[in-house]
């Protein structure tokens, strides 16, 4: 194996840094660094780049995961702070993952380990009416100072408890903005979470709900709100 | 350890000077190997062949002194003139860190990286995830993952070939 020097190729080279060679190929490359200084330099940067590589950990970034729910593949994302988005309304990775690169120039968008992990156990729970309250970080700092409050307004709603747009609008001190907060909660990234389905109409009717009513009438009547149903008082969606 | 640097020592200096180009320097190396061993060798679980772990580690030591020293003579290519001859002693430390900028151009390479390419390299350079666990979490085999990682790697040495040369005075 030895005597490649500068033909040796990056693979091998990238094998070498990362440990994945085997004890006798990564001997026949360590050989190899020392008789090829045009394979030094090429492994130099490499190295360089494997730690500062490193240093990105502690950086900005966003995880995102996907999992299984009643409501179809659902996806969450998270920066440091907190949670930054749940859809189930995507088509695919990619498609929410562009949409994550959009919001979130120059940070790394990549798959989550596992610190994501809670928010799909919790999730799971509230599907399965095992859990009233979720016990997990939101980050809207990267949203407009409006749509903000609107969803700081709607975070405070209990479990089963519902308001009106125009109570919220009058909860955060523009009582005019009802339509406004309509479409600021029409637009609310982190749904279920920042529970903007406990917010209805005016006259009883439940108002609308981004990819369908039917998601909005689930979320009530799993948390008991049946009396809001009206006659379709039958989830169109099976949560086994 | 000891044992170690009266039977290793002296073909460890000539190997990391082969690499070097310079005795003194790799006297240095083996020296701060032997301080590191110390620390290192508890979680050193390929450590069975004592020889092979030491010239992995020594030649790791070599790159990394090789990197270290482009930067300086980039740098100072880059200053020549407001400098005068011999590296400021005090260049080193900050040679070893990237400045900010530097790190934020590192980060928008891996951000721009295709998504596959992107989370095959975070979770293996960054989240030290082996093959089996990238792949399952990606959802393709332990073989596509490695390539992703390698794809990845290329590209990003690619992008940032400039990254290192365009570093600013410290």
């Amino acid at each position: 194996m030895t005597g490649r020097g500068t033909n040796c190729s990056d693979e091998d080279l990238l094998a070498w840094i990362l440990g994945d060679l085997d004890a006798e190929a990564a001997e026949a490359m360590t050989e190899d660094l020392a008789a090829s200084p045009g394979l030094r330099e090429r492994a130099a940067e490499y190295r360089m780049l494997h730690r500062s590589a490193k240093g990105l950990r502690d950086g900005p970034v966003i995880r995102w995961r996907r999992f299984d729910s009643p409501f179809g593949a659902m996806r969450v994302a998270a920066s440091a702070a907190g949670l930054v988005a749940l859809s189930w309304q995507d088509e695919s990775d990619d498609a929410f993952v562009a949409g994550l690169e959009r919001r979130y120039p120059s940070t790394p968008v990549v798959r989550d380990t596992d610190r994501l992990a809670p928010a799909e156990a919790q999730l799971a729970e509230y599907f399965g009416r095992r859990r009233p309250r979720f016990d997990l970080f939101v980050d809207l700092t990267e949203l407009g100072d409006f749509q903000r409050a609107v969803l700081d307004a709607a975070s405070g709603l209990e479990f089963g408890e519902t308001v009106t747009y125009t109570e919220i609008a009058r909860r955060i001190g523009r009582p005019k903005a009802s339509r406004a907060v309509g479409n600021a909660l029409g637009r609310n990234p982190i749904p279920i979470i920042v529970p903007c389905h406990r917010v209805v109409r005016t006259d009883g009717t439940l108002g609308g709900y981004t990819g369908g009513l039917r998601y909005k009438r689930t979320l009530l009547d799993i948390e008991g709100r049946t009396d809001l149903l009206g006659s379709h008082a039958q989830t169109e969606i099976p949560l086994a | 350890m000891d044992d170690w640097s009266e039977r290793y020592g002296g073909e460890l200096e000539r190997h990391v000077a082969a690499m070097l180009g310079n005795a003194e320097e790799a006297r240095d190396v083996v020296q701060e190997l032997w301080v590191t061993a110390l620390r290192a060798r508890p979680e050193a679980g390929d450590a069975v062949n004592v020889r092979a772990w030491l010239y992995r580690v020594a030649t790791r030591r070599a790159l990394d002194r090789i990197s270290m020293r482009r930067r300086r003579s980039e740098l100072l290519a880059a200053r020549s003139g407001e400098v005068e001859p011999g590296a400021p002693p005090a260049a080193d430390a900050a040679l070893n860190r990237l400045s900010e900028a530097a790190a934020a151009r590192v980060r928008k390479g891996v951000a721009e990286l295709p998504r596959r390419q992107r989370d095959a390299v975070w979770l293996r350079w960054i989240e030290e995830l082996d093959y089996a666990a990238i792949a399952r979490r990606m959802g393709s085999s332990p073989e596509a993952a490695r390539a992703n990682v390698y794809q990845g790697m290329k590209k990003l040495r690619r992008d940032l070939a400039g990254v290192w040369r365009e570093e600013g005075p410290i």
